[in-house]
């Protein structure tokens, strides 16, 4: 039961593939053209994105809510089109779809240039160097749409399964091979996958859904949804939409609760196991005060260490065609299934005491490493800080350390946003007894500094431009060029830490 | 060597405070617009009767340690793109050369005696002064105008002219990772040597680096800033031990500009947080152009001075006073409305703890 995502270039036969795969396996297919015509009728200018994106060179908020809903439909549509667990999807850039969501067999397809170019000449009338022309400026703007929409590289092979060479290999041969490979272990949808997909599929709605509504159309909302709740951030210059946001939402099915919360940023802190009494976390409410943030919690499991309720969700089914599983995706609809998370390492707890606080934006568990927490957070990327707790706590210290220092880079190589630990965060962020003494201590320093140069302004003159300089050009220059920055530095951190302790940071 | 001495200012309590009061604005208006300041404190100190290369040099040493400090928060958050920032360097360091020349010359080997040793200086900084602001105001303008009479909420740069660009595959060509983007060394050269010229000569190096990095290289907004304030911690290092070997930098007056820059900045950085897009570039246009005004009314008296023009020496001190007026008329109600703006953010922000929870009564 196995959910196939195809990518291939244009006129790259990947419509062809899902198709005579579709066939051969009785699975449900859709394809883009099939998308687009559907983002059509339900009024998404979807041409006016993709120009936007490929021509019009306007970066904008506009722009970025545009690609949001349109990125929320393909989830809805998609989710909507998954039946008994299966779904073969050809198009543009499949395979970075449902980003974090496990066991979806990705697809990519190789086809050579001349193919390429018969095809395209073949099927639209056009000569061999027109075709040719259409195709490599249809790559380009494809390589543009992928990098501005998915926020990766078109030739990225890390995100495929498997990579298939169709210059080497029939339509039907290569049909056969996807068939044989959906079968395996590995791509079998689980029911934790599903869970995943309900998630994702209820956020995508919600957005759509407040895109729809008068009084929400056009705001720039975060939304998560976890568990059928709904989690909505917004700014502070929309507070008069607040109410509006929830009863838009009440309406909206699969919505068993919706959280709003007024947010000028985001803070992402990222941690093993939560507990709403712990210090870490009373440090980050004191932050995402004095910032006006809302926090967003992420539980990372790391891979091997999921709790045994979790291995067995996604502990594949046996190898065979007769469908044992028949449960059929409903978008979160349906009655409730049994519950899957017992234990949740005080993720809920915690988010009902920032819910108090009014400083929640949503959280959610990730099995994995850093790849699948910027896949969970790269549609919402909208943090001012990420803050790594504990972490990987049974490698032992100098692993966790480690591990966790590695995570950190990865985060703020992807992310583009400042990545702490949590044992940083007072000295960085807020004002302890550390902070006193220092500000104490460089006050004194940039004092002596400050009465030195002032109470003996003649031979300091006379280094900067009169006799002695005339005698040590080179010695004054670099002297000055060493003493200027060195002074910065320490009134830096006076000024610095003045105004943290009134708290404008 | 004792003119050069004479060359500095006597600094009195009154002085003192002036250049503490300029280095704040400065500071909010840097801090605020993202670029800049010097466009403010050059001029401001040279109406205190500092001289334009002195100024120049004392600010450009200031910019020095103040971008250290910048950098280094930008870098934490990622805005670096240090690849970047070294090639546009290589190129920027021959614009200082010629900048530096060209003020050295006209400060000693220029003609003229008493008073107008130095007024070729000046002259020739007011003048591109004038000029490069002129041009940077009046776009400025020009953008907030065009937006609003379209209606438009976009506030994002245009990336026709980076496409452009893009296109030009002039070998080397170099990929940078930070501001993700592909450019031709042939395209950066030149907005380096600009950006290296225009530093050395008003101390103003962001105001053409930051756009040109957005607009013509395509880098995204914070990236830029970020990017340039690590170039000017170098170009300034070297602009500085360049005037400071030539005598020229007031290390008193550097040291009595961080007192208000720093503080200043912190302020500015945090009104851009709690600050309209569009609001921010309005006000930026018209501080800017104030201060252009400001220099411009100050050109008569280089001229004089100069003896190319016949003015009568006893309106000196009627341009003077005029110019400081428009200077400081730009920078305090700028700063203030900059302020008003972070003191009523800062009460607003303590206050904002809200969650607003629905639960359906209706279980599913």
């Amino acid at each position: 039961m196995p959910i196939v995502f195809i990518t291939s270039p244009p006129h790259g036969m990947g419509r062809e593939l899902a198709r005579n795969l579709a066939e051969n396996t009785g699975w449900p297919q859709y394809s883009r053209e099939q998308l687009v015509e559907e983002a059509h009728a339900q009024g998404i200018k979807l041409s006016r994105l993709e120009t936007s994106i490929i021509k019009s060179p306007i970066i904008s908020e506009q722009l970025a809510w545009e690609k949001e809903r349109y990125l929320s439909f393909v989830t809805d549509m998609l989710c909507g089109k998954i039946e008994n667990k299966n779904l073969i999807y050809s198009g543009r850039a499949a395979h970075l779809l449902f980003p974090g969501v496990r066991n979806i067999l990705r697809v990519g397809l190789g086809v050579a240039m001349e193919m390429r170019i018969d095809t395209a000449s073949r099927q639209l009338g056009l000569s061999h160097e027109k075709a040719q022309d259409y195709l490599e400026a249809l790559d380009e703007d494809i390589e543009k749409w992928i990098h501005y929409v998915h926020r990766e590289q078109a030739n990225d092979l890390s995100h495929y399964d498997l990579f298939l060479n169709l210059g080497n290999l029939s339509l039907a041969s290569a049909s056969v091979l996807l068939h044989k490979t959906a079968k395996l272990q590995d791509f079998q949808v689980s029911d934790k996958n599903l869970k995943h997909l309900e998630d994702l599929h209820l956020a995508a709605r919600a957005r759509l859904h407040l895109a729809r509504d008068k009084e929400t159309a056009g705001l720039n909302l975060g939304v998560r949804a976890r568990d059928k709740v709904v989690t909505v951030t917004y700014m502070p210059r929309q507070e008069s939409a607040a109410t509006s946001i929830s009863q838009a939402l009440n309406s909206l099915e699969g919505c068993r609760e919706n959280l709003c919360t007024m947010a000028e940023t985001n803070i992402l802190y990222i941690q093993e196991h939560f507990d709403p009494k712990m210090d870490n976390l009373s440090q980050v409410t004191q932050l995402a005060k004095r910032w006006g943030a809302a926090v967003e919690l992420i539980r990372l499991v790391p891979k091997g260490e999921e709790a045994e309720d979790l291995i067995e969700d996604i502990r594949p089914e046996p190898l065979s065609d007769n469908h044992k599983n028949t449960a059929t995706y409903t978008g979160g609809v349906e009655d409730d299934g049994p519950d899957i998370n017992t234990d949740d390492g005080g993720l809920s707890e915690t988010l009902e005491e920032l819910v108090a606080m009014g400083r929640s934006a949503g959280g959610s568990t990730v099995v994995g490493s850093s790849r699948e927490v910027i896949y969970a957070v790269k549609e919402n990327n909208n943090y001012s800080l990420v803050i790594l707790g504990n972490l990987f706590l049974s490698k032992g210290p100098q692993a966790s350390t480690r591990l966790t220092r590695e995570l950190g880079l990865t985060l703020h190589d992807k992310l583009k946003t400042p990545v702490i630990n949590i044992t940083e965060l007072k000295s960085e962020f807020l004002f302890g007894k550390a902070q006193t003494f220092k500000l104490i201590m460089f006050s004194l320093i940039l004092l002596c500094i400050y009465s030195l140069v002032f109470n003996f302004q003649k031979p300091i003159l006379n280094v900067i431009g009169g006799d002695l300089h005339e005698q040590w050009k080179w010695a004054a220059a670099i002297g000055i060029t060493v003493f200027v920055p060195l002074v910065a530095y320490i009134y830096g951190t006076v000024s610095g830490l003045l105004l943290k302790l009134i708290d404008i940071d | 060597m004792e003119y050069l001495i004479a060359t500095f200012i006597q600094i009195n309590l009154s002085t003192a405070l002036q250049v503490v009061l300029l280095g704040f604005i400065g500071g909010v208006l840097s801090g605020f617009i993202g670029s800049g300041g010097a466009f403010f404190m050059t001029p401001g100190m040279m109406n205190l009767g500092v001289n334009g290369v002195v100024a120049v040099a004392s600010n450009i040493t200031h910019k020095f340690g103040k971008a250290m400090v910048g950098s280094h928060k930008h870098g934490k958050a990622g805005n670096v793109d240090k690849k970047l920032a070294v090639y546009i360097l290589g190129t920027a360091i021959i614009g200082i050369q010629i900048a530096v020349a060209i003020n050295s010359f006209l400060f000693k080997g220029g003609s003229g005696h008493g008073v107008a040793k130095g007024a070729g200086a000046n002259l020739y900084i007011s003048l591109v002064f004038a000029a490069i602001l002129s041009v940077v105001a009046l776009s400025m303008l020009k953008d907030v105008l065009g937006s609003s009479k379209s209606g438009s909420t976009d506030s994002g740069p245009s990336r026709k002219i980076a496409d452009a660009m893009a296109k030009i595959k002039l070998p080397p060509v170099i990929y940078f990772k930070v501001a993700d983007i592909t450019v031709s060394l042939w395209v950066l050269m030149p907005i380096g040597i600009a950006t290296g010229y225009l530093a050395g000569t008003i101390g103003v190096g962001g105001f053409i680096g930051v756009p040109a990095m957005i607009y013509v290289l395509g880098v995204p907004t914070a990236v830029a800033a970020g990017t340039e304030l690590y170039l000017a911690m170098f170009m300034g290092a070297y602009g500085a031990l360049s005037y400071a070997f030539q005598g020229f930098v007031d290390i008193r007056l550097t040291m009595l500009m961080y007192l208000g820059s720093l503080i200043g900045i912190y302020l500015g950085v945090y009104g851009v947080k709690v600050v309209n897009e569009k609001y921010i570039r309005m006000v930026t246009s018209v501080i800017i152009l104030l201060c252009v005004i400001s220099r411009a009314i100050a050109i008569p008296m280089y001229l004089r001075q100069l003896g190319l023009i016949d003015i009568d020496p006893a309106y000196d001190i009627y341009f003077n006073m005029t110019s400081k007026f428009f200077l400081f008329f730009s920078g305090i109600s700028g700063c203030l409305l900059i302020l008003i703006n972070v003191i009523r953010a800062y009460f607003q922000r303590r206050g904002i703890q809200k969650t607003l929870r629905v639960v359906k009564s209706t279980a599913e």
